[in-house]
Parts: C-alpha cells; sequence; structure tokens
C-alpha cells in the first residue's frame, strides 16, 4: 500500500481528470436530456418518432462501442473530423447519458397531473410558456433525484475513457500497478476514490434539490389543512 | 311558459349575437357518447347553471367551451364566431383559436394553482407573459382582484399553505384577472369541506351581480344554483331536458325526470 | 477510407465468434443477477439489522464502483490466493453479482408496493412463511418488477463489452483485434456496432410486450 501512494501526485492527475471528464458529460447530459425530453413528448408525431429513434440508436451500442467508433472508425469516414481522445469521450458519454436522462425527463412531465395542464390552457399559456414555467418546474422534482443516479453512474462510465488513452484514474491505476505489482491495493484505492466520487456526486443533486421552486414551496408550508399529495409524491422522489 | 322563453331568446339572438352558442353539437369518446345534438345559447351577460347528475354531459359542456377538448360534431361560436372552422370553412388556424380562448375563463374542481409559486405569481404569470403587461402594472391588477375575494394579505403565500376554500378564491381571482368575457366554473365546491364552501359561492355571488360576465356554472348547490342563476337548464344522458328560470324548475319543473332528480339531491 | 465489402466478410466469422460469446456471457450473468437479486432482497427482508447492514455494504460496494475497476480487481487479485479462473469466469461472476445488487433494488421496490393486507391474509389463512414467500410474494414482486429487470438485462448485455478489458474475446474484442491487425478500422467498428444495434431488438420487443401487459 505504501509504494502505492507514493504514486500519489499521479494518482491526483488522474482524480483531478476524471473529475473533469465526469463533469462536462454530466453537465452535457442534462442539457441534452432537457432538450431530447420535451421532444419526446412533442405533439407532432414525427418529432416524437425522430426523438424516439435518436435516443434508442444511441443507447443501443455500449458506451465502450460508441467510444471506439467514434474514436477509430469515424475519422476514416469522409469529411469526418479525428476528435481528440477528450473531446471524444465527452461527447460520448453526454449524448448516452442525454438518452437515459430523456427518459427521465420524460417520466416527469408525465407525473404532472392534468389539471396543471388544464389550467395553463384556460389561462392562454401558449405551449413553450406552459412547458417552462408550469410543466419543468415541477417537474425537476421528480427528475433530479432520479437524474443523481444517472450522474452517479456517469461518473463510473468514465472509466472506459481510459482506453482511448485518456489519463483518468484508471489509466494511472494501471500504470501503477505495473510498476509497483501491488495489485490488491492499487485497486482498493481506485474503488474507495471512485465510491467517494459517486457518493459527492448524489449529494451535490441532494443540495440541488434543495432550491427547486417546488421543494422550496413546499418547506415553506408548516401546517396544510388540505394536503397536496400528488406534489408531495414529487418531492419525495420516485426513483425509477 | 317554455314557448314564451325561447321566443324571448329568439328576439335577443336577433338583437346580438349570443356569448356562447353550441350548435348541434355531439361528443364522443370512443363508443360512448357524452353529448348528443346539443343546442344551447347563452346571452352575454346571462348566468346559466347546469344541474343534472353525474355523467351527464354537464362537465363537458365547460370544457368544450374552455377548447380543452373538441366537439366530434357540430359547432360551437363564440359571441358569432365559430371555435372550430374559420370564414372558409376550412378547422380554424391556431392563432385565431388563441385569440378566441381569451375570451373565456376558466375555475376548476380541483383548483389547478401553480403550486411552485406564491399567490401572486400564480395571479401575474399569464397577463405578464402572454397578454405583455408589464410586470408592475399586473401585479397592481392583481391585487385587486385579491381584495375582491378577499385575500389580499396571502400574496406572498404559498397554495400549499392556504385552506381548500382559499386556494379556490385565489383560483377565482386569477381567471377574473385575465377580464374574461365568459367564466366557466366547474364544480367549483365539490371538492371542499362544506364549511369551506359557502365562502367560496359568496365570492361567485359577489362576481355575479357586480359585474356582467357572462357566467357558465356546473354545481350540485341548488340553493346558491337558484339564488344566482337567470337560468337553469337540467341535463340527463347528454341532453337537455328541461330548461327555464330557477323559479320555475325550482318550484314546478315541468319534466317527471327533473322532479326526480331535484327529489334525490334536495333530500340530503 | 472507403467501406471494403471483402474486408467485411473476412472478418464476419471472427466478429459472429465475439457474438456468440457476447450472449453467453449475457445469459450466465442474468441468472446470477436475476437469482442472486432475488435472494438479495427476500434476505434483507427477513434478516436482522445486522444481516440488512451486510446487504446495504454489499450493494454500497457493487454499485458504487465501476464495472471496469472490479474486473481488474477480480483479474489480478484471485490468482494471488491461487485461483486461477478463466477470463470470462471472472467476467460473468462481476456482472453477474453487480448486477444482482441492481435487481435486488427493484425486487425490494415491487416488495413495497405490495399491499400489507395481503400478509394479514396469508397468516389468517395459516400459510407458513416459506408457503407465504413462494407462493403469494415472490410470484408478485416477479411480476412488479418485470418491466425495470428487462431493462437491466439489457444494460446488462450492453456491458458485456466491458470484458474485453481483461481478454474476454466478446464482440467489441474480436472488432478491436481485427482492426488492430489490419489497421482498417471503419469497417469492423461499424459492422460491431451494428450488431450490437441488432440484438438490443428482441429485448425492446419484450419490453414493449411486458410494459403494455403490467402498465
Amino acid at each position: 500500500m505504501k509504494a502505492v501512494l507514493e504514486y500519489w501526485p499521479a494518482l491526483y492527475q488522474g482524480l483531478l481528470t476524471t473529475i473533469w471528464v465526469a463533469m462536462c458529460s454530466i453537465t452535457g447530459a442534462a442539457v441534452g436530456s432537457l432538450i431530447l425530453g420535451p421532444l419526446r413528448m412533442s405533439s407532432s408525431r414525427g418529432v416524437r418518432l425522430f426523438a424516439l429513434f435518436i435516443i434508442e440508436f444511441i443507447r443501443g451500442a455500449s458506451a465502450l462501442v460508441a467510444l471506439f467508433w467514434v474514436f477509430y472508425s469515424l475519422p476514416s469516414m469522409p469529411h469526418m473530423p479525428r476528435l481528440s481522445p477528450m473531446v471524444a469521450s465527452i461527447l460520448v458519454l453526454s449524448l448516452i447519458g442525454a438518452s437515459y436522462g430523456a427518459e427521465i425527463v420524460r417520466g416527469g412531465i408525465l407525473a404532472i397531473p392534468r389539471g396543471q395542464l388544464d389550467a395553463s390552457h384556460a389561462l392562454g399559456l401558449g405551449k413553450f410558456r406552459t412547458l417552462t414555467k408550469v410543466v419543468l418546474p415541477q417537474a425537476l422534482s421528480q427528475i433530479v433525484p432520479s437524474f443523481a443516479g444517472l450522474a452517479a453512474d456517469m461518473v463510473k462510465w468514465t472509466s472506459i475513457v481510459s482506453f482511448v488513452g485518456v489519463r483518468d484514474l484508471v489509466y494511472v491505476g494501471d500504470s501503477i500497478r505495473t510498476a509497483t505489482y501491488e495489485t490488491v491495493s492499487v485497486y482498493v484505492v481506485l474503488g474507495a476514490i471512485y465510491w467517494a466520487l459517486c457518493f459527492i456526486c448524489e449529494l451535490i443533486f441532494q443540495c440541488v434539490e434543495h432550491f427547486l421552486p417546488l421543494n422550496k414551496a413546499l418547506r415553506v408550508t408548516k401546517c396544510r389543512s388540505q394536503p397536496v399529495p400528488r406534489a408531495q409524491m414529487q418531492t419525495e422522489g420516485v426513483k425509477p | 311558459m317554455e314557448a314564451s322563453y325561447h321566443s324571448t331568446v329568439a328576439a335577443a339572438k336577433i338583437q346580438a349575437p349570443s356569448a356562447i352558442e353550441f350548435r348541434n353539437v355531439t361528443m364522443a369518446y370512443g363508443t360512448h357518447t357524452v353529448l348528443k345534438d346539443l343546442d344551447l345559447a347563452v346571452q352575454p351577460g346571462e348566468k346559466v347553471t347546469l344541474i343534472g347528475p353525474s355523467g351527464s354531459g354537464k362537465t363537458t359542456v365547460l370544457r368544450l367551451a374552455m377548447t380543452l377538448e373538441k366537439p366530434t360534431g357540430g359547432d360551437i361560436r363564440l359571441f358569432g364566431e365559430s371555435m372550430l372552422y374559420g370564414q372558409d370553412g376550412q378547422r380554424l388556424p391556431a392563432r385565431d383559436e388563441a385569440r378566441m380562448r381569451r375570451r373565456c375563463g376558466m375555475v376548476f374542481q380541483q383548483y389547478n394553482l401553480f403550486p411552485h409559486l406564491t399567490v401572486l405569481d400564480n395571479l401575474i404569470l399569464a397577463p405578464s407573459t402572454m397578454r405583455g403587461e408589464a410586470k408592475d402594472k399586473a401585479a397592481h391588477r392583481a391585487m385587486e382582484y385579491l381584495r375582491m375575494v378577499g385575500l389580499e394579505e396571502k400574496k406572498d403565500s404559498y397554495p400549499s399553505q392556504l385552506s381548500g376554500g382559499q386556494q379556490q378564491r385565489i383560483a377565482i381571482a386569477r381567471a377574473l384577472v385575465l377580464r374574461p368575457e365568459i367564466l366557466l366554473l366547474d364544480e367549483i365546491t365539490s371538492a371542499l369541506d362544506p364549511e369551506l364552501a359557502g365562502e367560496v359561492l359568496d365570492v361567485v355571488r359577489d362576481v355575479a351581480r357586480e359585474t356582467n360576465v357572462t357566467l357558465l356554472i356546473v354545481t350540485h348547490e341548488m340553493r346558491f344554483a337558484r339564488e344566482v342563476s337567470d337560468r337553469i337548464v337540467v341535463f340527463e344522458a347528454g341532453r337537455i331536458i328541461e330548461q327555464g328560470t330557477s323559479e320555475k324548475i325550482f318550484t314546478n319543473p315541468s319534466s317527471d325526470r327533473t322532479r326526480a332528480f331535484l327529489q334525490s339531491v334536495l333530500n340530503h | 477510407m472507403t467501406w471494403d465489402w471483402n474486408f467485411v466478410f473476412q472478418i464476419l466469422p471472427d466478429l459472429l465468434v465475439g457474438v456468440w460469446y457476447t450472449i453467453l456471457i449475457t445469459i450466465g450473468s442474468a441468472a446470477i443477477a436475476l437469482i442472486g437479486g432475488l435472494l438479495l432482497a427476500i434476505f434483507e427482508n427477513v434478516s436482522t439489522r445486522a444481516g440488512r447492514l451486510v446487504v446495504r455494504f454489499f450493494l454500497g460496494l457493487f454499485k458504487g464502483v465501476p464495472i471496469l475497476v472490479l474486473l481488474y480487481f477480480g483479474y489480478y487479485l484471485l490468482p494471488q490466493f491461487g485461483l486461477t479462473l478463466p477470463a470470462m469466469a471472472i467476467g460473468i461472476a462481476v456482472l453477474g453479482l453487480v448486477y444482482a445488487a441492481f435487481c435486488s433494488e427493484v425486487y425490494r421496490g415491487g416488495l413495497i408496493t405490495i399491499p400489507a393486507g395481503l400478509r394479514d391474509a396469508s397468516v389468517a389463512l395459516g400459510l407458513s412463511p416459506y408457503v407465504m414467500w413462494r407462493r403469494v410474494y415472490v410470484p408478485l414482486m416477479i411480476q412488479r418488477a418485470s418491466p425495470a429487470l428487462i431493462n437491466y438485462v439489457l444494460t446488462l448485455f450492453r456491458q458485456t463489452s466491458f470484458l474485453f478489458a481483461i481478454g474476454v474475446p466478446v464482440l467489441i474484442g474480436k472488432a478491436q483485434v481485427a482492426g488492430y491487425q489490419s489497421f482498417r478500422y471503419l469497417e469492423p467498428f461499424t459492422v460491431a456496432g451494428a450488431l450490437y444495434l441488432a440484438l438490443n431488438i428482441p429485448f425492446l420487443f419484450l419490453l414493449s410486450r411486458f410494459k403494455t401487459k403490467y402498465a
């Protein structure tokens, strides 16, 4: 174990790389989900099917297959760019995260009671305004907890980027292993670090949950004479 | 008495278009027909209450008026203009539909307030985003309506902090802020504990008395219906079985089925 | 570089061997995951506080650590204890254990939604715990958990590609070998990708059938 810990500068670099890749991918996935999710619920059948097709297509191959294809095969095609390992990794992970996230967003939107849509319609709010000012602020209370689980998974997915040459924790861990032959220690340390990263990720999302508009509104309530059951279910974050 | 009533209505029709008119409207969900060949005209400023057993189609009439649903047959006209078909006979474009929809407001049984917004924000959301009203001007007007329903001190509260009766009064204020010409009230006290219903009905009485908003009400509160309405329309199984002034319907209904329904409802 | 169909036909047999391995591994791991997850959920429900803590630790371990790290751990660690298992066995074991953890959560979710009244009824009918579990709870748990379970098996199938890191000849591994040997990367990965996508279809079909049946 001592020999491994002597390599802590390298581990630190690897950790920073892993954190960077994770943060970029999770952000990309969040943005992508918020675009793809509502597209899946569009009133136009063509748009709905198109979004469904893209989502299933991206999810279909595993992250590894997609990464290899983007990194190795894509440049072989005419006029296609050769992406750096880092860019290719973040792009692929964001897209896959977005396709899983889109389903989470869709689930959250579907959970909004029909009455909210009726009221928005009766008040004359257009589709876009209804989505951004009425539906999403409430849907986020269910979306964010589920997305937290996805984000923790994405932290683990970053391990594959070592295969295209990104110097993340797994890459560094492997080099330390070949240098010191201390296999057990290396992978125990790696396991512990990843576990801690997932834990911190979940904590961050719990903080985000705290600031969501619906959760803020329900916290202000000290005693309710007529409870709002459905809204309560949303804050408790039903995990899929 | 029915005949003279109809001729009065017919005379009124010649002078000005009805506020809202259902012509031969049919509404079917799959094999289940909820409304059959409905003809109903409501005059501007009139207060009309729809009563009848559950499932007789009353709520559907309101939902059709609010364009929450589209009828499977027939036409609906708002102040003389069709809500479904354009001048050329084709389906009405969305923009015109939205323009006409603005003349109606609706209050729902489940209040449907936006739980993530304060009371004031609930009221100013529509005027400030859809009608381009400046936020402070909208807020100023919203406060007037909050005063009208007696809840101005709750402007920064969230819906979950209010009782059902208070929430429903806010919902009424929210609809009124948009100054609709027609207000649709769908069983607005049915979800409330009886002791809270009174405060909501008082607000509606005030609205009926002090404004000339056309009211189309669905309710089970018979005493209230009798007080507030100019006309009662009795529904059963998707058809109108009788209509007339509240005096007539409640004291001497012509139809046996109306009689039976009133008996069952008033004997609670 | 343009598409070379001849090359495709050259490497296709190798790729199909990879498909075969992928399917085998999926079936093996899925069996461990589905059955192990069920046992884990039942154990967690009937055990003492200590037992529940053990289960929670196990779950946290397999859900917090990337599969890749666990694979390497198993691959390099076990020989040090004298256990030289073939890479494929290690792969199946790791995937199976990780997904058993996920599946047990799904089963637990199914268990929680079973109304308490059923337990009362079982007690009133004099059913022994074993019979209650076997004939009442387990069938209901499986029924409620099915859509999510099929989803997990699908995810498991997609992650079998990770096994190439420890040398198991899964589809992606074969594709990489083909590419490496010939310096042509376009065809192997594209065909492999297409095969992976095609293999998704039976799962998606099953999922949609289940959704309409139990939704």
